[in-house]
């Protein structure tokens, strides 16, 4: 009997001392991880400022400015889901685009040139500051999977400086292909 | 060192259910958990604590220590944290542990056949499920009063300190909270003052009296069901009962379920001679003089009996409590068999090896199972409370559930509990479900295919696969899919009045949802297709509130296309009803039907202005 009694008082000492370890009153909530969220599917044209469109500016675009759009490095690069048909009649990339005047200033001329997936495509020279429009034809066979790299490359772009520490390309408000 | 040998002997048998059942003190919860786990949040919707706490609930059961209370009190202070809980069911279990050991160091006269009875207790397969599901813990409780009772009676016995009486009669009264199968004790006394202790005999006579006034009250206010799984068979059948609960009490045959495969035989065999020493021995014994044997094997019979007769509802864990007898059995013969010849110690230890050889494997992957259950029903909560929260104000269809998370979560609506009304299965998820209609309509859960459409059309729902730990969300796939396999146009065969979802379904008259419910004044109507075959019925199911039977019964009408399909009398004040009509077989192929439904008075409450008839849930054509 004393020995049961031992035992109840461990056994009440272990109730009290496990209960208030666990003594939290707990409640299911969402952990960030429970779920798989349905990624919003590509655009073909890809406005930059569009928070929905960041996911495909994969690389060498600055913060959004202005809400309407964003400056670029040297290199930059977008993924864009091709428009339907363009795998068998091609797509035309747009690029829409300005050059500030004092960058031109700076820089004399910028040249771009442009790669969809491994096909290159012809560069363009531009010597006038203010508003552009970079547009080439893709041939299909760049345009098979459904979403496709493109890679925009300048010749000449502003290093980071006093005035500004990032490196300025150009100023970019629209990317995307269009239907042939 | 003396004390320090005394400290092993008791914790001995609560470490071997700690190494065998440690998932069990971290399982969470599901099944019918969440159903006594709603019950704080029914108390806050003004259900009354009497009813909570004693009203006959689940098949007819009234538990209000091991189920209702408890659940209460820890949810209360613990949510949804499942390890108080579960410390709660191993604590109890250690104390029955130290019982059975006290038990049968007394019973036996051997302080070796206690600790081994206790250890062969806590082994066998039975064990894992009450081991691993707090809803279980009626059994772990009933069996601490069957055990303390008993242990009382035994030391009134040996004393006749009336203080053992008094305690014994305590816990026989207060165990009647915990279980039916209390009621069995005083044949338990009975039993065993007759074979060991024949002057006490008459004494325990008094316990039946309890019993038997607990069984007329519980029949009357809990009658026994008198169709499904828990219907009663009082034939011949409980012989085959008896003989399956027999071979799942010694573990052989239930080898495979440890992914163990043996031949067939090989399990008979074991089992038979396990079965030939466990009646063989106590029968010797009691051939010899020693009639306490015997009583072992009587106490696995009268507490096995009451679940005889349910014959299409066999469950292991009813076997907690009557394998303590073959424990106590098996720890005595093999004490006794280290007093005797050679011979018998081989034997001994060969058909111990047996059933610990058997049992062990079971008993741990059935608490893996239990555990692995568990642990499936928290990450479908926890992807749900996620989706709630990403998706606020919009209803979740499940597509990909298992029929085993359906059963062991979805359909006791686990999802209320993280604050979730509306979880719903995507057409097309119930196919791969298990049916068991007695216990639930898996087409009840499922959102009409055209409600589908136009709730995902306009927003209202997202659908998520239900994967192995989380959820994914599908919804563009499966609206894709759902537009061509489905029309917007089909009309539903069932209107949930409660939901949003279905308002296009609700003719003009009735009121604003409230909760899960609508009132209607007292004539409204709902749109629904017509059934698909002959036979089918209206079912309709609601609450009535008491203002509407306080003077007479109400009277109902229900009609389908103009057509009276049937007419009934409400009386339950503040209950559910639920109604059912044969639809006529003039409808049946229609694609359009209007049910309507009148009642004969309506009431109106203080300012509230409205003419109020009737709340419903589910309006629904089967």
């Amino acid at each position: 009997m004393p020995r049961l009694k031992q035992f109840v008082y461990c056994a009440l000492i272990l109730v009290v001392l496990v209960s208030a370890a666990s003594c939290r009153k707990s409640q299911i909530t969402g952990q960030a991880d429970a779920t798989i969220e349905e990624k919003p599917p590509l655009l073909t044209m890809v406005r930059v400022a569009d928070p929905k469109a960041s996911a495909q500016l994969v690389k060498g675009f600055h913060a959004v400015e202005g809400n309407n759009w964003r400056w670029t490095m040297g290199r930059f690069s977008v993924l864009l889901s091709p428009p339907p048909g363009s795998g068998d009649s091609g797509a035309r990339l747009v690029l829409r685009f300005s050059i500030p005047e004092p960058v031109l200033k700076a820089l004399t001329t910028v040249r771009l040139s442009a790669k969809v997936g491994d096909v290159p495509l012809p560069a363009q020279e531009y010597r006038t500051a203010g508003e552009q429009v970079y547009t080439r034809d893709v041939p299909p066979q760049a345009l098979a999977k459904s979403i496709v790299p493109v890679d925009f490359v300048l010749d000449k772009f502003m290093p980071p400086g006093k005035v500004d520490q990032r490196e300025l390309g150009v100023v970019v408000t629209v990317v995307g292909l269009e239907p042939r | 060192m003396k004390r320090a040998w005394n400290a092993v002997y008791w914790t001995v048998p609560s470490l071997v259910c700690l190494a065998i059942y440690w998932l069990g003190l971290k399982s969470w919860f599901y099944q019918d958990d969440f159903a006594w786990l709603s019950l704080n949040r029914s108390l806050q919707e003004g259900a009354r604590v009497w009813t909570l706490l004693f009203g006959p609930q689940a098949q007819g059961t009234i538990r209000p220590l091991s189920e209702r209370a408890f659940f209460m009190l820890f949810e209360g202070i613990f949510g949804l944290n499942a390890l108080p809980f579960r410390v709660a069911v191993f604590l109890t279990q250690f104390a029955n542990l130290v019982l059975v050991c006290a038990i049968g160091r007394h019973l036996c006269r051997s302080r070796a056949a206690g600790l081994l009875a206790a250890v062969l207790w806590t082994v066998n397969s039975a064990l894992a499920t009450v081991m691993s599901w707090t809803s279980a813990y009626n059994q772990v409780l009933c069996a601490f009063f069957i055990l303390l009772s008993f242990w009382c009676l035994l030391r009134y016995i040996e004393t006749e300190k009336r203080i053992y009486n008094l305690l014994q009669w305590t816990s026989f009264l207060v165990g009647f909270g915990a279980l039916e199968m209390n009621v069995v004790y005083p044949a338990i006394a009975a039993g065993y003052t007759l074979l060991g202790a024949r002057k006490h005999f008459r004494r325990t006579l008094w316990l039946f009296v309890p019993s038997a006034a607990y069984t007329a009250v519980h029949w009357h206010f809990a009658p026994s069901p008198t169709s499904g799984p828990y219907r009663m068979h009082p034939d011949l059948s409980v012989v085959t009962t008896l003989w399956q609960y027999w071979q799942w009490a010694l573990s052989p045959v239930r080898l495979e379920k440890a992914g163990i495969l043996l031949p067939s035989w090989l399990l008979l065999s074991a089992t038979i001679l396990l079965t030939v020493a466990l009646i063989g021995y106590p029968v010797v014994q009691f051939l010899r003089g020693r009639r306490v044997y015997l009583f072992c094997l009587l106490w696995f019979v009268i507490l096995i009996a009451p679940v005889l007769p349910l014959r299409d509802h066999l469950s292991d864990y009813y076997l907690t409590m009557p394998v303590i007898g073959l424990a106590l059995l098996g720890g005595w013969a093999l004490a006794d068999s280290w007093k005797s010849r050679w011979q018998w110690k081989v034997a001994a230890v060969v058909l111990a090896a047996i059933y610990l050889g058997c049992s062990v494997p079971v008993a741990r992957a059935a608490s893996r199972w239990h555990y692995n259950r568990s642990k499936a029903a928290r990450a479908l909560m926890e992807g749900l409370a996620r989706a709630a929260e990403l998706h606020p104000g919009q209803r979740i269809l499940l597509t990909g559930l298992s029929s085993e998370s359906f059963w062991s979560a979805v359909v006791d609506k686990a999802y209320l509990l993280v604050g979730i009304r509306e979880v719903y299965l995507a057409p097309g998820a119930e196919d791969v479900i298990e049916r068991h209609d007695d216990v639930a309509r898996v087409s009840d859960f499922v959102l009409p295919p055209a409600v589908t459409l136009s709730a995902l059309r306009n927003g209202w729902a997202v659908v998520y696969a239900v994967e192995e730990g989380r959820l994914r969300n599908v919804t563009s796939a499966y609206h894709a899919e759902a537009r061509v396999r489905f029309s917007e146009s089909q009309q539903p065969l069932r209107v949930d009045v409660g939901s949003p979802l279905f308002a296009d379904q609700l003719g003009p008259t009735w009121y604003p949802i409230e909760g899960a419910f609508r009132w209607m004044p007292k004539h409204a109507t709902v749109a629904l297709r017509g059934p698909d075959a002959p036979g089918s019925q209206i079912h309709l199911r609601g609450w009535c509130p008491a203002q509407q039977v306080v003077t007479k019964p109400l009277g109902i009408a229900v009609s389908v296309d103009g057509i009276v399909v049937g007419r009934a009398r409400l009386s339950k004040p503040d209950g559910v009803f639920d109604l059912t009509f044969p639809m006529p077989g003039s409808v049946v192929g229609k694609a359009r039907i209007e049910v309507a439904i009148e009642v004969e008075r309506t009431f109106a409450v203080g300012v509230d202005a409205r003419s109020l008839g009737l709340a419903f849930g589910t309006i629904a054509v089967r």
